[in-house]
């Protein structure tokens, strides 16, 4: 599989949504969860099936006034990659 | 400070309509008039919830031989549980199906003894497989994670590959390979499930290249069989520290097999919460921390990884629950495991199957 394009539509796969534990979200998946915070938090909120990366990308660089968006979409990629590799993100 | 379990393992019904010659369950199965209440499930849900628990998986026997399945993932759902249903497909329509979706079913683990048809059958002691392969056309119309299981032992790991072909064709998210694992039935039949070594080795390097070619598409997960293992299996992430299971009856276990070590009694979800099981039951403290420990896993650097491996094991096998699990090269009863590779039965030896029976 290759990285998300500029206009994936990433989404939770099939089987993975947000849960809790106590106050913390996290992500459950078959047979384990991950604990996401910060940036990938925000990322994964974003990600509704609708929003493409280009629009995810802009969402972050108005909260994130920081960082270049070029830095972001890059960050943005790998990190839904790996998620995709696990099989928790679908683009 | 006890930590919280991570899952709970709810075996709701010994009822099957299989009769795998490698079952988990205990020789000794649940009728149905032993069965515990949809409301003690229930119950119990919001209690593993209460409890730090995300995971709930349902099994049995078949859970789908349950009446009120939608209801108890219905709870299991609300009360913010990931439900996983592992199944064997058998009484599940496409309309039931949904229903159980609907209901907040999270993933399906689809059991298969084969990819040949004949072969399947043969291991279930039933006619299923055919079912089975046209069931998992239906799950992949439905938003639930998709897991294949599938049993290996001596008598198919010959076809490993095909196999693997065959699940991919089912289009899962993940495919298990799960070496039989001799308590139960599968102990009854170890001689004839029991791999060669060269079968082993083969499977691992399939495995891994399989798993290489499939990345990103089907994950697959295997693990090396404790009986051909260096050291032993963390069984059940050690006694008591993860998992907990409850039978039908509502008694519950901190491993599958706990039942068959004698001298230990169970506690019932009917009179006590499941915390109190959790962190105050004797059953639950009877192989907790290292006090039970013989040599060589007291003074061993391993003994917090693997905690002396499974208590079942070692009872069944040595006739002494607290005894280093003897899959353990370094474990004084170590022979009892090479014999039992060396037992592995030729082909001829098919005919021997004990079946599993029903409740």
């Amino acid at each position: 599989m290759a990285p998300p394009a500029d206009s994936s539509q990433p989404r939770f796969a099939a089987g993975c949504r947000w849960g809790t534990q106590g106050e913390e979200r996290v992500v459950l998946f078959p047979e384990g969860m991950i604990r996401v915070q910060g940036t990938g938090q925000k990322i994964l909120e974003l990600c509704d099936g609708g929003r493409t990366v280009q629009e995810i990308v802009k969402a972050l660089s108005a909260t994130y006034s920081g960082g270049s968006p070029s830095r972001i979409r890059e960050d943005v990629g790998s990190f839904l990659e790996a998620l995709q590799q696990k099989r928790i993100v679908d683009y | 400070m006890i930590p919280n379990p991570l899952a709970l393992i709810a075996e709701i019904t010994h009822r099957c309509p299989l009769h795998c010659v490698y079952c988990s369950n205990p020789l000794q199965l649940a009728g149905t008039e032993a069965e515990i209440s949809t409301e003690d499930w229930v119950r119990v849900f919001q209690q593993a919830h209460d409890l730090g628990i995300l995971h709930l998986h349902l099994t049995g026997g078949e859970p789908l031989a349950r009446a009120d399945l939608k209801e108890l993932i219905q709870a299991a759902h609300d009360a913010g549980l990931y439900t996983n249903l592992i199944t064997s497909g058998m009484g599940l329509p496409e309309a039931r199906l949904a229903s159980l979706v609907d209901a907040g079913l999270d993933h399906i683990q689809l059991s298969f003894q084969d990819s040949r048809d004949e072969h399947a059958n043969w291991i279930a002691g039933t006619k299923a497989h055919a079912h089975k392969v046209v069931l998992s056309e239906v799950i992949r119309r439905f938003p639930v994670a998709f897991t294949v299981n599938l049993v290996v032992h001596r008598q198919n790991l010959d076809h490993l590959e095909e196999m693997i072909a065959f699940a991919e064709q089912l289009k899962p998210d993940r495919l298990e390979i799960a070496h039989a694992q001799y308590y139960g039935w599968a102990l009854k039949n170890r001689d004839t499930l029991m791999p060669s070594r060269e079968q082993l080795e083969n499977c691992l390097r399939i495995v891994e290249s399989a798993q290489a070619r499939l990345s990103g598409r089907m994950r697959i997960d295997c693990v090396v069989p404790d009986y051909y293992a260096r050291y032993p299996k963390a069984c059940m992430g050690g006694w008591g520290r993860r998992l907990l299971l409850i039978d039908p009856a509502g008694q519950a276990l901190p491993c599958h097999a706990a039942g068959v070590i004698p001298g230990m009694s169970f506690d019932n979800v009917r009179q006590h919460s499941l915390e109190w099981i959790w962190r105050e039951s004797p059953a639950f403290q009877r192989f907790r921390g290292e006090q039970w420990m013989p040599e060589p896993c007291r003074s061993c650097e391993r003994r917090a990884e693997d905690f002396g491996g499974c208590r079942c094991q070692a009872f069944l096998l040595t006739g002494d629950a607290s005894a280093t699990d003897p899959v353990c090269t370094l474990a004084p009863t170590h022979h009892l495991v090479e014999t039992a590779r060396e037992n592995g039965a030729p082909s001829e030896a098919k005919l021997s199957w004990s079946y599993r029976t029903n409740p």
